[in-house]
This record gives C-alpha cells, structure tokens and sequence, in this order.
C-alpha cells in the first residue's frame, strides 16, 4: 500500500517542475531577482530590468516535460514556443523588426539640439568606442570566431538595438547572451562608470564647468534627421535601416504638424516595444542555455568593453583638452559610449557631486547622442569589413 | 573579406576605430555648417504647430 502511494506520489512529482529543479535554476532566479532589486530600490534602469528580471526568473521555474521523458519546459517557454505569444515576440527582435522600431521612438523623444549645438564634441561619439575593439580582439583570441567576435564587441556600443542589429547579421546563435549583456550592463551603468571617471580624472578636472551652449534654432533641427539620413544611407547601408527610423522619429518630432505620431512613436508604441523586448530577451535565460562556459565569457567581454569604452572617452576628452582653448569637463567623455540618456546622466551626476554647481547633462547630451552615431558607424563598417550585408 | 584570425580581429578593430573618428568628424564638419542655415530665415514654430493634426 506504502509502496503504491510513494509509486503514485513520485509519478505526480515527475509531471510538476518540481522534479525538475536545478542549481543553474536558482543562480538564474537570483540573478532575476537581482535585477528587480536594482530596478525597484536602485532605480536602474526600470523599465528595462523589470521585464528582463522576471522573465529570467520564470523562464527558470521547471514544469513538466513537454513530451514524456523530454527535458523539462518553463511556463515561459510554453508562451515563447512557436504559437506562443511571446514567440512572435522573440521573433519581432530575431527578424530585425523591433530594433528599428525602438529608434524610430527614441528619435522622437530626443532632442538632437545639444549634438548640433556643439559639433566639436561629436568625436567623443567615437573616442568612447575603443571597448568595442578591446572585445572583439580578446573574443577572437579566447577561440570566438570572427563574426561572433564583432557581434561581441559591438556590446561595447552600449546601444542594445544596435547590439541586437549586429548580432542577428553575425552570429544570430549569440543574440540571447548578447542582448542580455548589452541591455544589463546598459542598465548598470550608474555602477559601472563612476569608479573608471574617477580613476582617470582628479578632482580639479571633475570641477571644470562649461560654457552654456548657443540655441539650435527649429530650422537646424529640420534639416538635421534629413542630413544625417542621406549620409547613414549612402555611406552605411548596413546599419540604414537603424538610423533611417531615428531620423523619421525626430523629424516627426520637430516638424510640430506631427505631434500625434511623434507621441505614438515615442510613447504608447515604445512601451509596447519595451514589453515585447524585455521579455523576448529575460525568455532566453534559462540556466541550461544560458549558463554555459561562452556565456560567461560573453558577459565577462562586455564588461570589459564597457569599462575601456568609458575609460576611451573620458582620455579622448582630456586629449582634446590639450588642444581647446575653452576647456571642456573630460567627465563628458564616457557620454560618448551611447546608451541615451543613461551615460550622459552619469557624466552630470559624477560631475555634480565634485562640483555642486556643475551642471552637465546637456553638455553630456551631445556626446551621448554622437556615441549612438558612433556605434552605428562602427557597426556598418564592421559588417562591410566582414562582407555582411 | 577579414581574415578569422587575431591578426584579422586586430587589423578589423583598427580600420574600423579609426575610420569611424574620420566619419565621426565628417558628421562633425557637416554639423559646423548648420548656423548658416539660420540666414534661410526662421521657422514660427506657433505657426508650425497650428497647422498640426
């Protein structure tokens, strides 16, 4: 009788997740776990660490196999696999047709005006991009291939429509490590950057203030998507698609005859982006997939791109100090890794708490918006250079 | 058309650092020009947002 109750317990135990519940599992939920903590008490970056956090943390909950004796399927994944939900989803971001979308919403939430006011700081945009050939050159030196190298490095881009952009065309096996990185690392930049901006800057150059910039007028704002799509177009085919929808976004903004669709573009269609995106990418981290010996590698190299691209631009400023006769803040140079506006938020933050009444974020604003231009450009000459189209 | 080797990731990683500081500081060049669009005339944003929809 014994013996039949426990036969019939163990069999119901094996059709719950229960049976199936691993170590890896409980990393992966304390990682997701961890990232809502951040988003909740630290308040980084919520809107991106919410959604991943919680898909990472059921997407390793265990339910039962799909087919008797198969590996065990999450809850999750039951909604991710092909006519689930959020499998159309992870599809959107696999298929190239969610990165453009989220930049056509942030080109109508942005305002370009620093990046125009200020054209000398544009080159921060691309003295902040040394991490991304740090990682690539290390990736390619710890056995990655070449593609996967530069879908690795592009992390350093700090720009995670871009990440995602380059890794589909690369190494499209890559894209839940990658884009998990890229977007976590994005997220964690106010603890990533400071500790760097300060290694290299004392506390005289932390002070610098800078001048108030001059108004762009409505006319330069106008011209500005349009310019900047002929050159991307003509010049970077590759990376078109990208920064044709950042332009049409912002020149949906500035034009004002267009306020209906610059706010759908930039507010109810990039919250729903920002859904189908967060959870397409927490889906993919299940401990059997995700933690695997590449995997860690990956992060780790994003790391790394990350903190040489900050430590780039914060010595492409000091550099350019050398040479400008109205000294500009080197703190503003780690703006230049991209990630609107987070790492422009951390040039004023860090620069305000050396100097009071320092403050910074327009300044940082150019810089940041150049990075994006930055990791695009770099991106369409590494697919040219690799013979992606 | 690179290499996939580390001498391939090294010369691929400084084609393209340094071609994107010269593009970068076209983009840059190009940006310099924009206040002389000021002397076209200037936009009534007022007017632009009436014609709104």
């Amino acid at each position: 009788m014994l013996d039949q109750v426990l036969f019939f317990f163990n069999a119901l135990l094996q059709q719950t997740g229960a049976a199936h519940f691993t170590l890896g599992n409980l990393v992966m939920i304390a990682i997701g776990g961890t990232m809502i903590y951040l988003a909740i008490i630290k308040h980084y970056e919520p809107l991106l660490l919410i959604g991943i956090g919680f898909s990472c943390i059921v997407a390793n909950v265990p339910g039962p196999p799909d087919v008797p004796g198969g590996p065990p399927v999450s809850a999750l994944l039951y909604v991710v696999k092909e006519g689930g939900l959020f499998h159309y989803a992870y599809e959107g971001v696999a298929k190239l047709i969610v990165p453009p979308l989220i930049f056509l919403g942030v080109g109508a939430m942005t305002d370009f005006g620093p990046m125009i006011a200020n054209p000398k700081l544009v080159i921060l945009g691309a003295g902040a991009h040394l991490g991304i050939f740090v990682a690539l050159i290390l990736a390619k030196l710890v056995g990655f291939t070449i593609n996967e190298a530069g879908a690795i490095g592009i992390i350093g881009g700090a720009d995670g429509p871009m990440a995602i952009f380059v890794t589909v065309k690369l190494a499209p096996h890559l894209l839940g490590p990658i884009s998990v990185a890229a977007y976590s690392y994005m997220a964690l930049m106010p603890m990533i950057q400071p500790p760097v901006m300060k290694l290299l800057t004392n506390p005289e150059e932390r002070k610098i203030g800078m001048t108030q910039l001059r108004k762009v007028s409505k006319l330069e704002k106008i011209v500005f998507p349009a310019v900047i799509a002929i050159i991307v177009n003509l010049f970077f085919p590759p990376v078109a698609p990208l920064i044709t929808m950042l332009m049409l976004g912002n020149l949906l903004k500035e034009v004002g005859v267009t306020e209906r669709l610059a706010k759908t573009a930039g507010g109810a269609l990039m919250n729903i982006i920002i859904i189908i995106l967060t959870v397409a990418i927490g889906s993919t981290m299940a401990a059997d997939k995700f933690l695997t010996w590449d995997t860690i590698l990956i992060v780790g190299l994003g790391l790394l791109a990350f903190l040489f691209g900050t430590a780039s631009g914060v010595i492409t400023a000091k550099i350019m100090n050398l040479f400008m006769k109205d000294k500009i803040n080197p703190l503003i140079g780690s703006a230049g890794i991209a990630s609107v506006p987070i790492a422009a938020r951390v040039s004023h933050i860090v620069a305000n708490q050396a100097n009071p009444h320092n403050h910074l974020i327009y300044h940082a604003m150019g810089p940041n918006l150049a990075g994006v231009f930055g990791t695009a450009i770099s991106g369409g000459i590494m697919l040219a250079l690799l013979g992606v189209q | 058309m690179v290499p996939d080797s580390v001498y391939g990731a090294i010369l691929l990683s400084i084609i393209d650092f340094f071609l994107s500081f010269a593009i970068i500081a076209g983009i840059g060049a190009v940006l310099s020009f924009f206040p002389y669009l000021n002397r076209l005339g200037e936009i009534d944003e007022k007017k632009l947002r009436e014609g709104g929809h």
